[in-house]
């Protein structure tokens, strides 16, 4: 059983190095990841279930007992997490090679796509199940590595000069990070995220608050928090539709959960944290009036994305239970609707040929489908009711109410005040795209690039991928019952720390 | 507009896949050809046997001595880079003829699979035993199942390396492989 | 009651296809829901007007408090016979007013049915959550409803206009509900109206709930968006804009006035706001010429009028006020769908191209004319019933109730002279003007006019039939109800007084024609739609500024923030208590001294560097530095690793930069301060994690627990004597199969790079000319 909790990593590892040495055979690079992506996905629903009723399952690396091996641990949060991930990249991959297959024919010159994409899920896998800090280390390596490649790859020269700057900034995010890591060992002696917190007690307090917002910096970068978020924008939108999906929908919330389980586990934290707050503030309220600022669609989507990171942070820094398990909710829809939005945004584009609002009309009346896979998602996004993005925002506002501080009542406000603004960028895009008289596809200069193309198809398999995901954001709305109950139940655990500690530390081995 | 066929959507021959299609850097300096030197290309074919069996002592060496499967893997690799500034692509084409991806790939599984074996026979992933082994004339030998990491990472980075040298080696040359004559010509009119 | 509510959801939900098949029939389909629950509920009447109401739960997320509770009483009954009563009439009217073929019908047909659906559970609804989900269902489904398929401009920024001011007022009452709730600690509201707690926090959540109450019911100055909306079909108008949508606010209001009709946070907005509309929207209602926005004028005025008695909180106005909303939904949902049949039979609403249908229509004549009476609170209809009712509430009511009254009597003048200014309107004779030539207008159509227009006034002689339904509602506010009973004659009293004389005023305002003349003297309600336009592109100029100030687009800013936020955050939790550690070394061995010495000389010398290969050669002997430092420290194993990979990347870098001109800029650089700037973020930087890493190493004592573990281990459990390697390979192996994998990528990504094909052609979609948003390019 316990050997499940290593799967997710290292089946699709094996997938890609394997997808490497077929490199002749589109077909087969074809096969191996889809196979594989369902099977994680099947693996991390099996992992759920059994976290859900037995606690956190846990993996000793090679036999040796915590902290001087390395141990893999697969509790609620990170179960769940890994299952909406491994959604979100099956319906990626389908929307890509459907996307591809339209473009290139069944028959095309290979690249280093399939490759690339399952060593971004490995490292996406390996990020939720560690519980080792410099291990988390490595996972964002292998994440960003691969993110690097996929944002760069068959793109004209002023791609790549913009997407320089997502490369430029995340290196230096993981040097930091892995400075931070030097300085932990230097103070602690151990980089097992369940012993950390009995080491970093005996600290002086100076060093510990430091190393707390050392923390939150770091992940921050990787979070897009303000005011470290300014890469965010100015890189995802040069991607082609799929990349941008997969990384606004996973990247940043592997740096939103490496907070919250630092901030949880390794940090204590009994209050809310008015640091926290604030950032939080001023993430949503930024993050909405640079969306309501643009004319361009995957622009907009990506200044969205950087506000409701800053809901997430609002439901962690006022760690009661509610509010994480609201945090855990937003997660959850966060990663699906954005993915969704964008993989939509890809095929307005595709149809329209433009990502320019004041360019498109009428794709409601052209392309019904399409406005109806649109504005789910967007909806659910806005947080009307009665999709997901209601629930989750209830759960984070009721949270907030109950708080009783001034900061608390003020940051509630501001999550009202985001929730206004993003409805109103929504209706923007919806009353310039999808409303009015339908407009000529404009014809694309360069039809092979891969981020606009006006060729007015797009496949089945586009369209199903696009599909499979809004309906998985329209089930979290249905199922919000049970999804509530376990996320509290996570939340608990969250906040509680006991449970996650004895089942790594209190093990004597592996199985 | 050109008005060249599309040449994307051919079908791309296997052989060629790697051959890039069009100049990748700026050029300042006009060199046509690779500067050859006579000693350095001999030399260098003579030490190429000596340094990998280097790296490959490292490889075995690096449980008890300094060394292992990054270090062999690098010496190994800066043979390659021997080979290659000795001769140009051309000397390194001769050198190599099996895809670089694919030697990257077959490291990175063997070490994987060293990860998952130990699972099918229920131990924890990535546990890793010693054995002992008594052979007739060399008497016993201790061997250590992790020795297999170490050659998946050997063998990963000397793809790594000769991967680098194809690509960044071969792209930046002028004159090289992918690169007509017509091209050349054009740029010199360009330029004057 | 909930089996209802989803009845009303499943149904849309299969209507498309019906209209797909049937066409305008699919309306009448739609129909079937409402008119459903209407039997239903009346037949469910007496367990609304029991002592304790029938309760239903679902439970959808309960604990997050999302559960859907509906309640049955007397005012759910009162809307309910409203919302779907007028509900299935509109549906039905659709079915002739459509054109047959119009592909709308699909869609206009499932959102009407959504939205008679989303009304019903809004008023049934029992706790706070499942209120605010209906209440935005019904401005979703409005926008969608007035916006079509926004083909020209006017629908597209009425439909904005509308959905950004309910929603606004909308998100703000879920704040109060939700503040509300944590304060009373319960979410349902007939516990809270129950016990309705205090304290500065409920003031704040009333002010918030009343933001919506007054958004929704178009009170001013959130208003124009209500005659904005009448771009939508008449229908659309009629049951949304008149009988249902609209009075959300009113329910609001009337649903939370029992708890808290005593605090002045509460009641003073609702009056204040109230007298100012319903004087407001009347007088704009004599300047219209338009006879739709003339009603909606007249609604904004009305709904003024509904919350000024619901406001001022006794039994006999809360009386009062039901009557009216209900002889209100009657009146006004006739006279829209009246002015339908006259906008589709001769193609124009304008008064003054109208002239002589009185004489060609005479049922629909009688008809509007029964309506504009109850409008007018002429005797013998509801609307003179409920207004004797409403004069005698405020004639008997605390001392500012006469200030009301005299506000109610000024509206009411208005309200009689926009009546009559409709009626003649609409179907006298212009003398200056040619009949207007009409087909006669349909019997169906004209019937289902005639359906609310006679209950008005069926319903005055009989009020028995309704009157145990709204004193039931009132008798909330008070344990001993005066005993007043609804009827047409009181006796000759003040309230029957006043009524005359509101109707002779009226009318000789009408014959004067006094208010169109007086044309640019009121400032005030044009300044509403101009204050909501400067408002949105306020927001949008904002938006503009502060993203175009942050967004930099530059790599070097992004990374000076990114440094600067590094040091300071941690640098101040630094501050909250350290101890300097005492023993601290300057050097372990002597020979540490010249090496870092050689490292810090060749790193900052980097920076100075002219030469792209004098860069790369300095950046090496950093390298090699430190790899030197590896083995006077002892770690022969990092250094071997860190010697060999210097020699590959070196390897690696003048391969590239042998292509490159051989000097990094030609010339002077342009911004010389800004090169010492950036080498002074990165210095202190640089300077403040050396201090947090002697800091922090200086806090642990002895060597980690973890190192002395492989240590002993390492020959036993690894067969190695190299504890450095065993740790690679075996004790943390899975961290060296991430770093190769890594290792791989990196290759793979180069090849990839360099592979691509060159493009020539700039690429990037279609961008017109006039796009304004801002631009930003990566400045190096």
């Amino acid at each position: 059983m316990t050997v499940l909790v290593a799967l997710p990593v290292l089946l699709p590892l094996l997938a890609a190095a394997l997808s490497l040495i077929v490199m002749r055979s589109p077909r087969m690079q074809r096969l191996i990841g889809a196979t594989v992506l369902t099977a994680i996905a099947v693996i991390a629903g099996a992992l759920l279930a059994e976290a859900d009723k037995h606690g956190p399952v846990v993996l000793q690396l090679g036999g040796y007992a915590a902290p001087f091996g390395i141990t893999l641990v697969a509790d609620r949060l990170a179960a769940l997490l890994l299952l909406t991930s491994a959604l979100v990249t099956l319906a990626v991959l389908i929307f890509s090679i459907g996307q591809r297959i339209t473009d290139y024919g069944r028959q095309t010159a290979s690249t280093a796509f399939h490759p690339m994409y399952l060593m971004l899920c490995t490292g996406v896998s390996l990020a939720y199940l560690t519980g080792d800090l410099f291990n988390l280390f490595v996972a964002f390596e292998i994440m960003l590595a691969s993110s690097y490649v996929l944002i760069t790859r068959r793109t004209t020269a002023e791609r790549v000069r913009a997407s320089m700057t997502y490369v430029i900034v995340s290196l230096t995010s993981s040097l930091l990070f892995i400075t931070m890591i030097a300085l932990v060992y230097a103070a602690t002696g151990t980089v097992n995220l369940a012993a950390l917190p009995e080491k970093i007690g005996e600290l002086d307090p100076g060093v510990q608050t430091s190393l707390g917002l050392l923390m939150v910096v770091v992940f921050g970068i990787k979070a897009a928090l303000v005011p470290l978020h300014f890469w965010l924008p100015d890189s995802y939108p040069t991607a082609p539709a799929p990349i941008t999906a997969v990384f606004a929908g996973l990247l940043t919330k592997v740096g939103v959960y490496a907070l919250i389980r630092t901030q949880t586990l390794v940090f204590i934290h009994d209050e809310s944290w008015t640091v926290l707050l604030v950032v939080a503030l001023l993430t949503m309220i930024v993050g909405v009036l640079g969306a309501i600022a643009q004319n361009d669609l995957n622009r907009m989507l990506s200044f969205l994305l950087v506000s409701h990171i800053g809901y997430m942070l609002f439901g962690l820094a006022l760690f009661t239970v509610i509010g994480l398990a609201g945090v855990i909710l937003y997660v959850v829809h966060h990663i699906t609707v954005q993915a969704a939005l964008f993989l939509t945004s890809g095929l307005i584009t595709r149809h329209t040929g433009t990502v320019s609002l004041h360019a498109m009309s009428g794709v409601a009346k052209a392309y019904p489908l399409v406005a109806v896979l649109f504005a789910l998602p967007a909806l659910s996004l806005a947080g009307i009711p009665p999709f997901s993005g209601f629930v989750a925002k209830i759960a984070l506002l009721q949270a907030g109410a109950a708080v009783g501080t001034p900061a608390a009542y003020a940051v509630t406000a501001a999550a009202v005040l985001t929730s206004l603004l993003t409805l109103f960028a929504v209706t923007k895009i919806w009353v310039g795209a999808f409303w009015g008289k339908v407009g000529e596809p404009h014809p694309d200069p360069d039809p092979t690039d891969e981020v606009t193309v006006g060729t007015g198809s797009t496949s089945k398999g586009m369209l199903v991928a696009t599909g499979g995901l809004v309906a998985v954001s329209v089930l979290i709305a249905v199922f919000a019952g049970p999804l509530a109950d376990m996320s509290e139940r996570a939340a608990a655990d969250l906040l509680d720390g006991g449970a996650y500690r004895t089942a790594v530390l209190g093990e004597a081995g592996g199985d | 507009m050109s008005t060249e066929p599309d040449r994307e959507l051919e079908r791309v021959p296997w052989a060629e896949w790697d051959r890039p299609r069009d100049r990748w850097l700026m050029a300042e300096h006009n060199c046509n050809t690779w500067p050859r030197s006579l000693l350095l290309e001999v030399c260098a074919r003579i030490v190429f046997p000596t340094v990998l069996m280097v790296s490959v002592y490292l490889l075995f060496a690096g449980h008890h001595d300094a060394g292992g499967g990054f270090s062999g893997g690098l010496v190994a690799g800066l043979a390659f880079v021997l080979r290659y500034v000795a001769g140009g692509s051309a000397e390194l084409a001769a050198t190599v003829r099996i895809r670089p991806p694919v030697v990257i790939g077959s490291g990175l599984s063997i070490a994987v699979l060293t990860a998952l074996v130990p699972a099918l026979v229920g131990q924890p992933v990535l546990s890793s035993a010693i054995w002992k082994l008594s052979l007739p004339v060399l008497g016993e030998l201790k061997f250590t199942t992790n020795l297999f990491l170490d050659i998946g990472v050997y063998l990963l980075i000397v793809g790594v390396v000769i991967d680098l040298l194809r690509t960044v080696g071969a792209g930046t040359e002028l004159g090289g492989p992918g690169l007509d004559d017509e091209t050349l010509e054009r740029e010199e009119v360009e330029r004057t | 009651m909930l089996t209802a509510i989803a009845a009303h959801f499943v149904l849309a939900a299969f209507l498309p296809l019906i209209a797909r098949r049937w066409g305008r029939a699919a309306f009448v389909v739609g129909a079937l829901a409402p008119a459903a629950t209407l039997v239903f509920a009346l037949s469910r009447a007496s367990g609304a007007l029991a002592e304790r109401h029938p309760v239903e739960t679902f439970a959808w997320a309960p604990n997050i408090g999302l559960e859907f509770t509906t309640r049955f009483d007397e005012l759910a009954l009162l809307m309910i016979v409203l919302v779907s009563g007028i509900g299935a009439l509109v549906l039905c009217y659709y079915a002739c007013y459509a054109k047959p073929g119009d592909r709308a019908v699909s869609r206009d047909s499932s959102l009407l049915v959504l939205f008679a659906g989303s009304m019903l559970g809004l008023v049934l609804a029992d706790d706070v959550i499942s209120l605010y989900i209906f209440w935005e269902l019904t401005t979703v489904c409005s926008f969608l409803l007035v916006g079509g398929e926004g083909l020209t401009r006017k629908l597209r920024k009425s439909a904005t206009q509308a959905l950004l001011v309910t929603s606004l007022g909308g998100l703000a009452m879920l704040l109060g509900l939700l503040l509300l709730a944590t304060a009373a600690g319960t979410t349902r509201i007939s516990e809270i109206i129950a016990n309705p707690p205090g304290g500065g926090v409920v003031t704040a959540a009333v002010l918030l709930i009343l933001l919506g109450a007054f958004t929704k019911s178009a009170q001013v100055p959130f208003h124009p968006w209500l005659p904005g909306a009448m771009v939508a079909p008449t229908p659309v108008s009629a049951y949304l804009h008149a009988a249902a949508m609209v009075k959300a606010g009113v329910y609001l209001v009337a649903r939370f006035a029992p708890g808290f009709s005593d605090l002045p946070a509460w009641w003073l907005p609702i009056v204040v706001l109230g007298l100012w509309t319903m004087v407001l929207g009347g007088f704009r209602a004599l300047r219209q010429h338009d006879l739709k926005t003339l009603l909606a004028y007249g609604t904004i005025s009305q709904l003024g009028f509904l919350m000024v008695l619901v406001g001022a909180g006794t039994w006999i106005a809360a009386l009062a006020d039901v009557t009216l909303v209900l002889a209100h939904g009657l009146f006004k949902s006739a006279l829209f769908l009246t002015v339908g049949i006259i906008d589709k039979r001769t193609g124009t609403r304008d008064i003054r191209e109208l002239s002589g249908l009185g004489a060609r229509w005479p049922a629909l004549t009688v008809f509007a004319t029964l309506a504009v009476l109850s409008m007018a609170g002429f005797p013998p209809l509801l609307g003179f019933v409920g207004k004797e009712a409403a004069i005698e509430g405020l004639l008997h009511g605390e001392p500012k109730d006469l200030l009301l009254l005299a506000g109610v009597v000024l509206g009411s003048v208005f309200t009689v002279a926009y009546s009559l200014r409709f009626l003649v309107g609409a179907f006298g004779a212009r003398p200056t003007v040619a009949p207007t030539e009409a087909p006669p207008s349909g019997t169906v159509m004209t019937t289902i006019v005639g359906i609310p227009a006679v209950a008005g006034l069926v319903l005055a002689f009989v009020p028995g039939l309704v009157e145990p339904l709204l004193a039931g509602y009132a008798d909330a506010y008070s344990a001993n109800p005066p005993d007043y009973h609804l009827g047409l004659w009181h006796g000759f009293k003040l309230p029957l007084l006043l009524s005359i004389a509101i109707i002779i005023a009226g009318y000789l305002l009408h014959r004067t024609a006094l208010a169109p003349r007086l044309a640019g003297w009121v400032p005030g309600p044009l300044h509403a739609q101009r204050g909501y336009q400067a408002s949105v592109d306020g927001l949008v100029a904002l938006a503009q500024s502060v993203t175009g100030r942050l967004q930099a687009g530059s790599l070097p800013i992004y990374l000076g923030v990114i440094l600067v936020t590094m040091v300071a955050v941690p640098g101040a939790g630094l501050l909250s208590g350290i101890e300097t550690p005492v023993d601290l070394r300057a050097w372990d061995s002597l020979l540490q001294v010249p090496l870092a010495a050689l490292v810090l000389v060749a790193a900052g010398t980097v920076v100075l560097a002219r030469r792209r290969l004098t860069a790369v050669l300095l950046t090496g002997v950093v390298g090699y530095g430190i790899g030197a430092l590896f083995i006077v420290d002892g770690g022969a194993d990092l250094a071997l690793a860190q010697f060999l990979v210097e020699s590959l990347t070196l390897v690696v870098f003048v391969f590239v930069i042998r292509r490159f001109p051989p000097r990094f800029v030609d010339g002077r650089p342009y911004f010389p301060r800004a090169r010492w700037v950036k080498a002074g973020l990165a210095a202190v930087a640089g300077t403040f994690v050396a201090v947090l890493a002697v800091l922090f190493s200086g806090s642990r004592q002895g060597m980690p627990e973890a190192s002395r573990f492989y240590a002993e281990n390492a020959e036993s459990a690894t067969g190695a004597t190299n504890v450095v390697n065993a740790i690679i390979v075996d004790f943390r192996a899975f961290d060296t199969i991430g770093e190769i994998a890594v290792l791989a990528i990196a290759a793979t990504g180069a090849a990839s790079l360099i592979l691509a094909r060159a493009r020539q052609r700039p690429s990037g979609g279609y961008v017109p000319e006039d796009a304004g948003s801002e631009r930003t390019e990566v400045k190096q």
